[in-house]
């Protein structure tokens, strides 16, 4: 077919025509073979631009476009509606980048042209031997797998489930909840923690639409938008949870009763080897704890198991395994939660070494009512209530040594801690915090702060070098820097607030999920501003902290968010593949089975037609990521949009 | 329980700093804690300039409760009492009272004030002015006297004696 094509050169204000000169381009681009027009825009993105395209493609019967323009990956699909709106596939347009690769990286207004003009050349070249290509449709799944049962995840569930889709809520721990059913109240309204979070578990459990797998861990996943299949691993619990009533007997007759520690409560209390976590567990059924009960151990619990002599319901079940549970899904929202930093990797303030060095999550199980000391603040070395208390805020955090960003709710949390803690001794007690930067920007947040600096609370600019014990007390010195002196701190109780970190396991999740993370291990946003739900893997959405630090308000509004962009794919009957995908050319392929090794989405299989071997690709499947392009050593595997010779022209033309 | 200046060995004097503060509240409603040292009262200090009055620093050490160090400061004396300080603090903290309240503190406790003071104290007490009008030079160097100008009369107190009782009966009380 004869070629006629359109070249359109975009001003992007002054981006690129300060530093490309346009008219030189205009007319060279002109000159080139096959060129029928060439015209330029201040913004070509605009309505006007866009008719500017679509006009000269009737005017001039093009049938092929180039457009010199900004990265790919700004517009691309912003031209191509332009151009499928003007009458010409939408496979028949190329992007010359003369703006990210050119106009911005360079200073030589002339040597910065004649690179632009290389750009378009090539684009040209391309665009030549450029094919129509058709876009074929897949069906969707309709159901979403959301894995994490924070607040996040019950919030994104929640939502799915009311519009109507069937979700499979997966859970780690035996409970859902997460992080924040540990936590007493909630900065800056002082909500009961519980009293909001437990309404929203009991909804999960009552939802029809909701399929909660508690105690499970996804194994793999295969699949694309639309279609993913998920394998779960399904940890025995030893208990018929269809039998169970939650009644606990179990748990009082343990013989380990009081003797493991709780992880519930940070490793201050201690339960037994069978256990409900939490007293609104959902569900509200035991779990015996493999690593610790005898039986699992050792296959004896003294003269018999005492759990199943009081379990009247008959639940308990030593013989249970591991089993994998596999689903279908349409979309999948990942609300994975955080980590906290290990203090003791800040060894100067004594976390590891002195007892009285906590937590800000052990202080909250301390005030919480439900905690190990029933909501009295006691000193753990001695149990007696404190005198004093020293907050550190930022341990780990805003620390190029360690964690480089800012926890986000320290400060807040510390905050909330300290208002709690007045409000059950008043001005009985001495509250010191030691801060670089008070960071209290939500809502509400910074009446919190002025709140808390009006009760009697010392605050210190400035961080401790290290923490010490003297005889009876922990002591530190800070220099303050609003009063230029260093003070000498004596206290009772001293409170660090780490950093929030990414799940110790992130980085072989992101492998199982096929999503990116960010330089500091959290999971990557397909655009921080304008996609912060997205991942890069189509058909993938991040909630909550599993992204990066948030609060609680922040983490429901991004769960709703996710659950929002889930169901715009879930709401579908059918998808648009996408049609750049690779294609075998039977004749020169040879059946080595080199692509399908490096296939990543398991879209190649071998076959024998005629006896002869050969790749065969799944339409479906392939993601066209160009992998098996590149790794097929008699270049029998092309990939459409991107085949050999359409890109060796472009080569051979640019340089 | 103990926070130590480790230059000077002071201690928190909390109940001298609860003392100033309900001073505060009921001149100004707010109180010295909410004080988040932004500095804006130094930065328009017109006693800075010159004198390095910190009003900031002030309202930093009365957080902390070192009353004492600020107390036999020469500093607390050079506040011009413009009163930039308590219009502007986004606070609404006010650290021109809060250096009266150092200052009366230091005249209670004995403190010898700045020779300047008495001599203005005594003026104030005798004419009812810091200072009578004085005679000026002009850029011509020509002697000018208030009465040339057609001005008219200072006024003064009526009766000497009962404004001086009055006036030590206020700073009786205040202090």
């Amino acid at each position: 077919m004869n070629k006629k094509i359109g070249v359109f050169v975009c001003h992007c204000g002054i981006n690129i025509a300060s530093n490309v000169d346009i008219n030189e381009l205009i007319k060279y681009s002109s000159n080139l073979n096959n060129v029928v027009i060439s015209k330029d825009y201040k913004y070509m993105c605009s309505d006007n631009g866009a008719n500017l395209i679509k006009d000269s493609i009737k005017k001039y019967k093009l049938n092929s476009v180039v457009i010199a323009c900004c990265s790919p990956r700004m517009h691309e699909n912003t031209f191509r509606g332009v151009v499928e709106d003007g009458g010409v596939n939408a496979f028949n347009l190329e992007i010359a980048n003369v703006r990210e690769q050119c106009s911005w990286a360079h200073d030589d207004k002339k040597r910065s042209t004649e690179k632009a003009k290389a750009l378009v050349r090539g684009a040209v070249a391309k665009a030549r031997l450029l094919e129509s290509l058709n876009t074929s449709k897949i069906s969707v799944n309709p159901n979403a797998l959301v894995i994490g049962g924070g607040i996040s995840g019950i919030q994104a569930s929640l939502d799915l489930a009311e519009k109507g889709f069937k979700v499979y809520l997966v859970e780690r721990k035996p409970s859902i909840g997460g992080r924040m059913a540990q936590l007493d109240k909630t900065f800056p309204t002082l909500d009961c923690s519980g009293c909001i979070l437990t309404p929203k578990m009991m909804e999960v459990a009552n939802n029809h639409n909701i399929d909660l797998i508690t105690y499970s861990e996804i194994k793999n996943i295969d699949g694309n938008i639309g279609n993913y299949k998920v394998k779960i691993r399904k940890k025995p619990r030893y208990i018929n949870l269809d039998k169970c009533t939650g009644c606990g007997d179990c748990v009082d007759a343990c013989r380990l009763k009081d003797r493991i520690s709780n992880e519930f409560d940070m490793g201050l209390g201690k339960r037994s080897a069978v256990y409900i976590p939490f007293p609104q567990a959902i569900p509200m059924k035991c779990t015996i704890d493999g690593k610790n009960c005898l039986m699992i151990k050792h296959g004896k619990c003294g003269k018999g198991p005492l759990c199943v002599e009081a379990c009247e319901a008959n639940a308990i079940d030593f013989s249970q395994k591991e089993e994998i549970l596999e689903i279908e899904v349409g979309a999948i929202v990942v609300a994975t939660g955080y980590d906290l930093l290990d203090p003791s990797k800040v060894y100067e303030y004594g976390y590891s070494q002195y007892k009285d060095v906590i937590t800000s999550m052990e202080m909250e199980r301390l005030i919480s009512s439900s905690g190990p000391t029933s909501g009295e603040i006691l000193c753990p070395s001695n149990n007696k209530i404190p005198k004093s208390i020293t907050f550190i805020l930022c341990v780990g955090s805003r620390d190029e040594t360690s964690c480089t960003w800012c926890c986000r709710i320290g400060c807040m949390s510390a905050l909330k801690q300290i208002y709690l803690i007045k409000e059950k001794f008043g001005n009985k007690i001495e509250i010191n915090i030691s801060y670089t930067d008070i960071r209290s920007f939500g809502k509400g947040y910074e009446e919190f702060y002025r709140k808390i600096r009006g009760e009697n609370t010392n605050f210190f600019r400035g961080k401790p070098s290290d923490v010490r014990k003297t005889q009876d007390q922990l002591k530190m010195d800070i220099f303050d820097t609003t009063t230029n002196k260093l003070f000498e701190i004596k206290t009772d109780l001293v409170v660090l607030v780490p950093e929030i970190i990414p799940k110790t396991d992130s980085d072989d999740f992101s492998r199982i999920l096929h999503i990116s993370q960010s330089s500091d291990g959290f999971f990557l946003e397909a655009h921080p501003k304008l996609r912060p739900m997205d991942t890069f893997t189509a058909g993938i959405f991040l909630a909550g902290c599993c992204q990066g630090p948030k609060d609680i308000q922040d983490s429901v509004s991004q769960a709703s968010g996710a659950a929002g962009r889930a169901a715009n794919i879930l709401s579908k009957k059918e998808l648009e593949a996408e049609p750049q995908i690779a294609y075998v050319d039977v004749d020169t392929c040879s059946g080595c089975s080199m692509c399908i090794s490096i296939c990543e989405y398991n879209a190649i299989d071998l076959i024998e037609e005629k006896g002869k071997k050969q790749a065969k690709v799944t339409e479906a499947l392939c993601k066209g990521c160009g992998a098996c392009v590149g790794a097929c050593p008699s270049g029998a595997m092309q990939q459409l949009g991107f085949k050999d010779k359409q890109m060796i022209s472009m080569v051979e033309e640019t340089v | 329980m103990s926070i130590i200046d480790l230059t000077s060995m002071g201690e928190p004097q909390k109940d001298i700093k609860n003392e100033i503060n309900t001073r505060l509240k009921k001149l100004q409603g707010e109180i010295s804690e909410f004080c988040y040292q932004c500095a804006k009262c130094t930065s328009g200090c017109e006693a800075h300039k010159l004198l390095e009055l910190e009003p900031h620093k002030i309202v930093a050490l009365l957080k902390r409760g070192l009353i004492d160090e600020l107390v036999n400061s020469d500093v607390i004396w050079t506040c011009m009492s413009c009163f930039k300080c308590r219009e502007r603090c986004p606070q609404k903290v006010a650290p021109v009272e809060i250096l009266f309240a150092l200052k009366n503190i230091a005249v209670a406790s004995g403190k010898p004030i700045p020779g300047k003071y008495s001599a203005m104290l005594q003026s104030i007490l005798s004419i009812g002015l810091i200072q009578d009008a004085q005679t000026v030079s002009n850029h011509n160097n020509q002697t000018i006297k208030r009465n040339d100008l057609d001005l008219p009369d200072l006024s003064k107190p009526v009766d000497g004696n009962k404004f001086q009782l009055v006036l030590s009966k206020l700073a009786i009380e205040k202090i």
